[in-house]
């Protein structure tokens, strides 16, 4: 979805990881401007303005202006990231520029609502397998999300990618056999209390070892090569 | 316990635990999940000390998936033996664990639930943990 958010960024003129650090120390963060068939450009923009479209509703669907500072102004979208694994601050921003008159594939989130009818009644277990769909439609007719009713779902029984309802010029990219969500039965717990309790008296015996995967060749490959050195000896 | 069924050498050599977990740092899974914020070898015990002490917290209902399997044989020595001799026997099986990895993910319980199940199962083990959601944009 098309939003009146505006992120200023500056051009990077040198590149390398030094150079990345030091734009990371400043407050700022690296990022990459490309796509509509034009020259990529290295940029720096302030993550906080990036994570503050990410945290709004539209997500990572929303396409904002980007200026450029001396430069041009595009509607642009954030396609990749990359993300320190501890404290999960943005470290880079992979920004594409957008065609607002071309359509445009992009994954949207699906959401399950209502409990369903095998949770309530039978005791199952609603599992959602696949949270977001890919699509082909126009920029300015991005939605924010899809929802997906499961209160009629029974156990054993599904919704698919072609149960999500699509406006008639949304084209459905991924399979429309995916499914979205299934009630499932519950398993019982795997380990038994009996079976809990006979690890701890093995403790004191030795741990059962894996097979070890014998080094060469097995004897059925070998037979044949060893006959054959046998027959030149012989010679 | 959890182990590999088949290995290719029965013991291995320490290794080192530098750096951080830049793979298998994200919820793939479930809805909620549990972060390590430091590094360490998990025994298979912890490992299953943990999942146990979660789903009897869950009761029924809940989906759990455990992220970390123990794929690195552990030697020791006999009590009261000379050095040399040759490394020890293989006594137990651990996971290398790194900083910002996602230990066990779980789905279909609310997010008090999994809170609860998620402090339980971080008592187990041996290092400082976080709990994350999948909604959670730092």
């Amino acid at each position: 979805m098309k939003r009146d958010i505006t992120v200023t960024a500056e051009v990077r003129a040198s590149r390398g990881k030094n150079e990345a650090r030091r734009t990371r120390r400043a407050g700022q963060i690296p990022a990459v401007l490309y796509g509509a068939y034009k020259d990529a450009v290295s940029v720096s923009v302030n993550p906080r303005e990036i994570l503050k479209i990410v945290r709004s509703s539209t997500g990572y669907n929303t396409i904002f202006n980007l200026a450029i500072e001396g430069g041009e102004t595009t509607p642009v979208m954030l396609v990749d990231q990359q993300v320190e694994p501890v404290k999960g601050t943005l470290l880079h921003a992979d920004l594409k520029r957008i065609d607002l008159t071309k359509r445009i594939r992009i994954t949207v989130p699906v959401y399950t609502v209502g409990e369903p009818a095998g949770v309530k009644l039978q005791g199952g277990l609603l599992e959602v397998i696949t949270r977001a769909i890919e699509i082909e439609c126009l920029p300015d007719e991005i939605p924010e999300s899809f929802s997906v009713d499961v209160s009629e779902l029974m156990i054993g029984q599904s919704k698919r990618a072609s149960d999500v309802a699509l406006s008639a010029s949304m084209k459905l990219v991924s399979a429309a056999e995916t499914v979205i969500a299934h009630a499932v039965a519950l398993r019982a717990e795997e380990v038994a209390p009996a079976a809990e309790a006979a690890p701890v008296a093995e403790a004191g015996a030795e741990a059962a070892e894996p097979e070890v995967i014998k080094k060469g060749k097995k004897e059925d490959e070998a037979a044949p090569e060893e006959k054959e050195k046998e027959k030149g000896k012989k010679k | 316990m959890m182990m590999p069924k088949k290995v290719k050498f029965r013991k291995q050599q320490r290794g080192r635990m530098t750096g951080k977990a830049w793979r298998g740092s994200s919820i793939s899974f479930g809805e909620y999940g549990l972060k390590a914020m430091e590094c360490a070898w998990i025994t298979d015990r912890q490992i299953e000390a943990a999942r146990i002490a979660m789903t009897r917290s869950i009761k029924r209902g809940g989906k759990v998936w455990i992220r970390l399997f123990p794929d690195k044989p552990i030697t020791k020595k006999p009590a009261e033996t000379r050095m040399g001799k040759g490394k020890g026997a293989p006594e137990q099986w651990v996971a290398v664990i790194r900083p910002g990895k996602i230990l066990f993910e779980m789905e279909g319980v609310d997010r008090g639930t999994a809170q609860d199940a998620m402090r339980l199962a971080a008592h187990k083990l041996p290092i400082k943990t976080k709990f994350v959601s999948r909604d959670s944009v730092e």
